[in-house]
């Protein structure tokens, strides 16, 4: 016992040690200040918190676990990555894989189930944040931020239901981009598509209309597929983590977790 | 599959421009001498403060244009020019292949056409629900079409009576060719009852 | 459970996180209610509200927050493995577009927008809602004039506010994706929770548009050919509830108080959105009584409302 705790000492004292940890174990205030202060992730959080901010009863904890939530998809995303080809070819079989023969088969399951547990996540933290009156000034903009944070997470949602390439994704695709043929102007069965006409020539046809650019073709297929891909991989969780810092930086500008005034 | 060149919207106009890139500058010209008066009306100075702003104008119209120009770039990135889609015209077989009364069904899977011998006229309905895109079944024993996505229902004829759907089924353009006999379909003229379409005759071959 | 129609609707894997959401959802709503109504009921006494009572004092960040951030994040990836191995994710036979199954869902967040398929149009319930939707919540800050209630659960002083928002968040979208996982069956058929998905039950469809009941039914005369004539009931129906009932509403007296404190602006942007939110109730109770299809049905420019 009396050799264990010279290790540790001995560890601890060390000098890679203490050039990693510079504040060790928090015994006063100035250190609890220091360990906030001195760490790239903790420094988020401000120094001292309202204690009314803390209560779980009143924040859920559904902003903080849909962040992590995000985290999750990222780690597991990133995982699946490494044996996920998207083409018409290989999609499917890649998932069959995934299920059967890959170490560790439940990266697939932590993906899809987390992906909706941070969509319900999203929503009651939206929930939240109204009945507490936390969009109200000075949070009006952060507010909007959330908001087309809710949009990309249903988004990146949505073009991560195509990739499995089974009945249940391209069905659940062509139901939902269907819908972008009836845009008003844009699409060609919408309401006024008919009126852009240039020379004679109808402008907003099938081949030309707002679903053709969603899903690179007049019916799902191969250019689908990869454009999802890349919109589920790289374009929106990019914007989205760029907006994510915005919004964790306006709460803390617009004076931390909400409280009454 | 076979490759097949689309002459998608953007692509087949003349000058290549869509119809973005024709409203951004615009905007930007009006900005302009809707401010100028503004300024120049004030007092003093006229002569630099003119210089200024007018090249100030210009900037931003040059600026306003790169931007609408690049955004346009985009958007006209993403739609492509040779699609890898099956061929919109095929060939079905002879009119004795299909007798009346009967809904063809062997060419759906592949070419998602119907062939419908109704009434004395042979038609080709497209496989695709008029609601949402999905395809619809033949129904024998119902004697119609139905949507499994909404539940929208078609008379044999493609009418739709029933479910969320707005209109009938289109027809494709049937045409018997003149080299072998065959019938002809060609899905990518479309023909809508709604808009009087079917009365034309290259929207159905007469059988007797 | 018992029930195997019921059970095999539940239990699919991808639809337990809506029976997770629909208890959440209930559950928050109760919490969120009982605390606006213990700090309501002390503030009537003359006494802060709870959180007042605890803002003024502050606690250290570590050790308080990022312990309680710690056992979180543990708790919650301990259930999301339990989750994992317990449910596959489901994977059914590979894509082919010329076989659809029965019914065709969208994902389950989107249900709700499908259900309204039933009662709109593609461009109206696809495009239109859904961006009123987006628009709508983030107007909500700056139709919302109402200073109270910052920071704090309250129902008193927020009456208005709160009422409206359950409506549109517990009623309309969370019911209607409930409605749409485990009420619709094959093609698109209304089932009951413990009836069997037949593939063959056939519901009688008989809905009419606003101008054959008028044209036809009330005035005994047939539908005129060009689309003004035929649809001018229906059009002037919807330009009666989006602009003279707006206005029309100003001199009501419950009403012309949001006008007076809002001013112009903010309390007609807030009246077209609530009224546009309010159209799917109308036009779902319409359906329902009077089997009306369309209000306006102009196909001759796909315009269909």
């Amino acid at each position: 016992m009396q050799q264990l705790k010279d290790l540790q000492k001995a560890i601890v004292k060390s000098q890679i040690w203490k050039s990693i940890f510079r504040v060790g174990i928090p015994t006063d205030n100035r250190k609890r200040a220091l360990a906030t202060l001195g760490n790239v992730v903790l420094h988020l959080h401000p120094i001292k918190v309202k204690k009314s901010g803390l209560r779980m009863s009143y924040t859920w904890c559904m902003g903080g676990t849909s962040f992590f939530l995000f985290l999750v998809e990222t780690i597991t995303g990133l995982l699946l990555m490494f044996y996920y080809r998207p083409t018409v070819e290989y999609a499917y079989f890649d998932m069959v894989d995934l299920r059967e023969v890959v170490a560790f088969g439940i990266m697939r399951e932590l993906h899809r189930w987390a992906a909706h547990a941070m969509v319900i996540a999203v929503w009651l933290h939206m929930f939240r944040v109204f009945m507490t009156g936390s969009y109200k000034p000075p949070r009006e903009f952060n507010w909007n931020v959330g908001v087309i944070l809710l949009v990309l997470t249903l988004l990146l949602s949505f073009t991560g239901y195509l990739l499995p390439w089974d009945q249940l994704a391209i069905w659940a695709i062509t139901v939902g981009s269907n819908m972008a043929r009836a845009t008003p102007l844009l699409g060609h069965e919408g309401p006024g598509a008919a009126f852009l006409t240039l020379g004679g020539e109808k402008l907003i046809h099938v081949g030309s209309d707002a679903r053709f650019g969603l899903i690179a073709g007049r019916t799902i297929g191969g250019g689908t597929l990869i454009r999802f891909y890349v919109l589920h991989c790289l374009g929106i969780p990019f914007v989205a983590a760029c907006l994510m810092a915005v919004h964790f930086w306006r709460v803390r500008k617009d004076g931390g977790i909400s409280g009454p005034v | 599959m076979t490759d097949e060149k689309s002459s998608s919207g953007a692509a087949s106009e003349a000058d290549g421009s869509s119809a973005p890139a024709a409203v951004s500058p615009k905007a930007t010209v009006a900005r302009v001498p809707a401010a100028k008066p503004a300024q120049a009306t004030s007092q003093g100075a006229e002569i630099t403060r003119r210089g200024l702003f007018s090249w100030a104008a210009v900037g931003w119209v040059g600026f306003t244009a790169a931007i609408g120009g690049c955004m346009t770039a985009f958007g006209r990135f993403m739609f492509p020019n040779v699609l890898f889609e099956p061929p919109t015209s095929f060939k079905v077989g002879n009119t004795e292949d299909f007798p009346p009364g009967v809904v063809d069904e062997r060419f759906k899977e592949a070419n998602g056409v119907w062939i419908v011998n109704n009434e004395g006229r042979l038609t080709a309905l497209i496989a695709i629900c008029t609601h949402l895109g999905c395809p619809p079944a033949w129904l024998e024993a119902q004697n119609k079409f139905k949507c499994p996505c909404h539940g929208s229902g078609y008379y044999k004829n493609g009418i739709n009576f029933e479910g969320p759907t707005p209109r009938p089924l289109e027809r494709a353009k049937i045409s018997i060719d003149p080299d072998d006999g065959q019938i002809l379909v060609d899905k990518s003229q479309k023909y809508l009852w709604e808009q009087g379409q079917w009365d034309d005759p290259s929207s159905f071959i007469e059988v007797s | 459970m018992l029930d195997e129609n019921f059970r095999s609707v539940v239990a699919k894997p991808d639809n337990v996180p809506i029976v997770m959401m629909v208890y959440l959802a209930g559950y928050f709503w109760w919490l969120a209610m009982y605390k606006a109504i213990k700090n309501d009921e002390s503030t009537e006494n003359g006494a802060p509200t709870f959180e007042k009572s605890e803002s003024e004092d502050k606690v250290f960040t570590w050790p308080d927050l990022v312990f309680s951030e710690l056992i979180c994040m543990v708790v919650l990836t301990v259930g999301m493995v339990v989750w994992s191995i317990v449910l596959k994710a489901p994977l059914e036979e590979p894509a082919n577009l010329s076989v659809a199954p029965n019914p065709s869902k969208a994902p389950w967040y989107f249900l709700g927008l499908q259900e309204m398929l039933v009662y709109f149009d593609p461009w109206m319930a696809g495009v239109v809602l859904p961006g009123l939707i987006i628009v709508g919540l983030m107007a909500i800050p700056y139709i919302d004039t109402n200073p109270r209630g910052n920071g704090y659960y309250t129902f008193k002083e927020r009456k208005t506010e709160i009422v409206l928002f359950l409506f549109g968040y517990i009623v309309l979208w969370v019911q209607l994706i409930v409605i749409g996982t485990f009420l619709r069956g094959p093609n698109w058929n209304f089932f009951g929770p413990y009836e069997f998905w037949d593939i063959n039950k056939i519901e009688p469809l008989v809905n009419i548009d606003l101008s054959e009941i008028i044209w036809i039914k009330m005035l005994g005369v047939g539908l005129p050919s060009h689309w003004l004539p035929r649809e001018i009931f229906g059009i002037l129906l919807m330009i009666g509830y989006f602009i003279v009932l707006p206005v029309a509403l100003t001199k009501v007296k419950y009403f012309k108080r949001f006008y007076d404190e809002m001013g112009g602006a903010r309390y007609y942007t807030g009246i077209t959105l609530f009224l546009t939110m309010m159209l799917l109730p109308i036009k779902m109770f319409a359906r329902w009584i009077f089997n009306l299809k369309y209000i306006v049905h102009i196909q001759e420019f796909f315009f269909n409302i």
